[in-house]
């Protein structure tokens, strides 16, 4: 009897001791819950609907609210911190990957304007490119009228305007900062491309022109390779504005 | 005798009083795979961009689970590159070159088969916040497959619209996103 006693006793103490161990910090986390509560403005709405799934946790936005929240729960065992949700970091990404760069900013915007400036000036060459072709047709003499130089001089006019705009298309696309070194896709790889037979034409094509104009100026027909001005000229004209359909292209017109 | 009194009444109490009784270990989710694909919409153009390149984890604590994706903004790839270099530089992509999405679900509906989320994205050095985006979840075995469209905006991210011939393209960027998950 005195042995049961003895061991009643030895575990009445023990459940004793470790009540009184752990009765500190229980009183100390309801103290610190009454404090948060007492501690928050009066009867906030949380933001996110009870159906919704969501506290915004983790976010420096709405901290505040997940921390509301969480002292309304009943008490747990140990309250999630309010920044509970992954970083960055936690997927892996370095710091090279996550930080950005305002130079590097910068040097795409100057790109993107330089290549406005280029995709403007572009359209705009259109058309004295397209009056090139056009007066062409008054261009050469009729039946040997040589003297007549009017609709040749408009022509060698239009002519020369757009082979200069043509190189100041040229110069802003050419002057734009590359910011990527992998190849091109797409359209604009075409628009590349075709650089290989405009940009050659534009300066053969004046090249001839002058040749064929000195020719027909001496009274002479128009002969060599002066005669390819006109076949020249319209093979740059035409990869120039397959030039320009190519960056532009698919085209899906829906109004 | 005594001893083994004591030795016993601590075997029986002390793992009671642990906090660590009736917990299971704290499930994380990692994204598997992943597609997010935004949709650009100009009178002359309807343009697709697509990344694979996301990454993403969630971790349940006290139930509730908090998500994290992120996705560089040079990943999207719409068959032009001149075009995905022009979006960076519109989007301030190497100013700010992730798009980060936060998310936080409740334990036990993480395995619903629509999912109600409140998504809080940051993009373009801006935060935005859409409410109520549907999820559809198919899961087969342990693999989580979500399917859903979250309606960005370019307002909603302060992006000026690019305009082609002086047009500009509409203000709603779609973006679909299909993703695997799995839990570790």
């Amino acid at each position: 009897m005195g042995d049961l006693a003895a061991r009643t006793g030895v575990l009445v103490a023990i459940l004793g001791s470790i009540f009184f161990l752990s009765a500190p910090s229980q009183a100390q986390d309801a103290a610190q819950r009454e404090v948060q509560i007492a501690s928050l403005p009066d009867a906030p709405q949380p933001t996110a609907p009870s159906q919704s799934g969501l506290d915004r946790g983790s976010t420096s936005s709405s901290s505040n609210s997940l921390a509301f929240a969480d002292s309304l729960q009943p008490p747990v065992q140990s309250p999630p911190a309010p920044s509970a949700g992954p970083s960055l970091s936690d997927l892996g990404l370095t710091a090279a990957e996550t930080e950005g760069s305002a130079q590097r900013q910068a040097l795409y915007d100057r790109r993107t304007h330089m290549l406005k400036v280029h995709q403007r000036l572009g359209l705009i060459t259109v058309i004295p490119v397209a009056a090139a072709c056009i007066s062409s047709v008054g261009a050469p003499p009729d039946h040997g009228q040589y003297g007549n130089t009017t609709s040749r001089d408009i022509h060698v006019a239009l002519g020369g305007t757009a082979v200069a705009m043509y190189g100041a298309v040229a110069y802003y696309a050419i002057r734009a900062p590359k910011v990527s070194n992998e190849p091109a896709r797409g359209g604009v790889k075409w628009h590349k491309y075709l650089i290989y037979v405009h940009a050659p034409g534009m300066v053969l094509t004046p090249i001839l022109g002058a040749m064929a104009f000195n020719e027909i100026n001496s009274g002479q027909k128009i002969h060599g390779i002066a005669s390819a001005h006109g076949a020249v000229a319209v093979a740059t004209a035409i990869s120039y504005g397959a030039a320009i359909v190519a960056v532009s292209w698919p085209i899906h017109l829906k109004f | 005798m005594k001893s083994l009194c004591i030795f016993t009444a601590l075997l029986l109490v002390l793992p009671a009083s642990s906090p660590l009784v009736g917990q299971t270990p704290d499930p994380t989710w990692n994204l598997d795979q992943s597609s997010l694909t935004y949709h650009m919409s100009h009178p002359m153009h309807e343009v697709d961009g697509t990344s694979h390149a996301a990454k993403g984890k969630g971790i349940c604590h006290a139930g509730q689970c908090d998500f994290l994706i992120a996705a560089p903004v040079k990943s999207f790839d719409s068959g032009d590159s001149n075009r995905d270099l022009h979006m960076i530089q519109t989007t301030r992509g190497a100013q700010f070159p992730l798009i980060e999405v936060r998310l936080r679900l409740p334990q036990a509906r993480v395995a619903s088969p629509t999912l109600d989320c409140d998504l809080e994205v940051h993009f373009a050095g801006n935060t935005a916040h859409y409410a109520h985006v549907i999820f559809h979840q198919t899961i087969e075995g342990n693999v989580h497959h979500i399917t859903g469209t979250v309606p960005a905006t370019l307002t909603d991210f302060k992006i000026d619209p690019p305009t082609f011939l002086t047009i500009p393209i509409k203000n709603d960027i779609p973006v679909g996103v299909d993703m695997t998950w799995r839990p570790s």
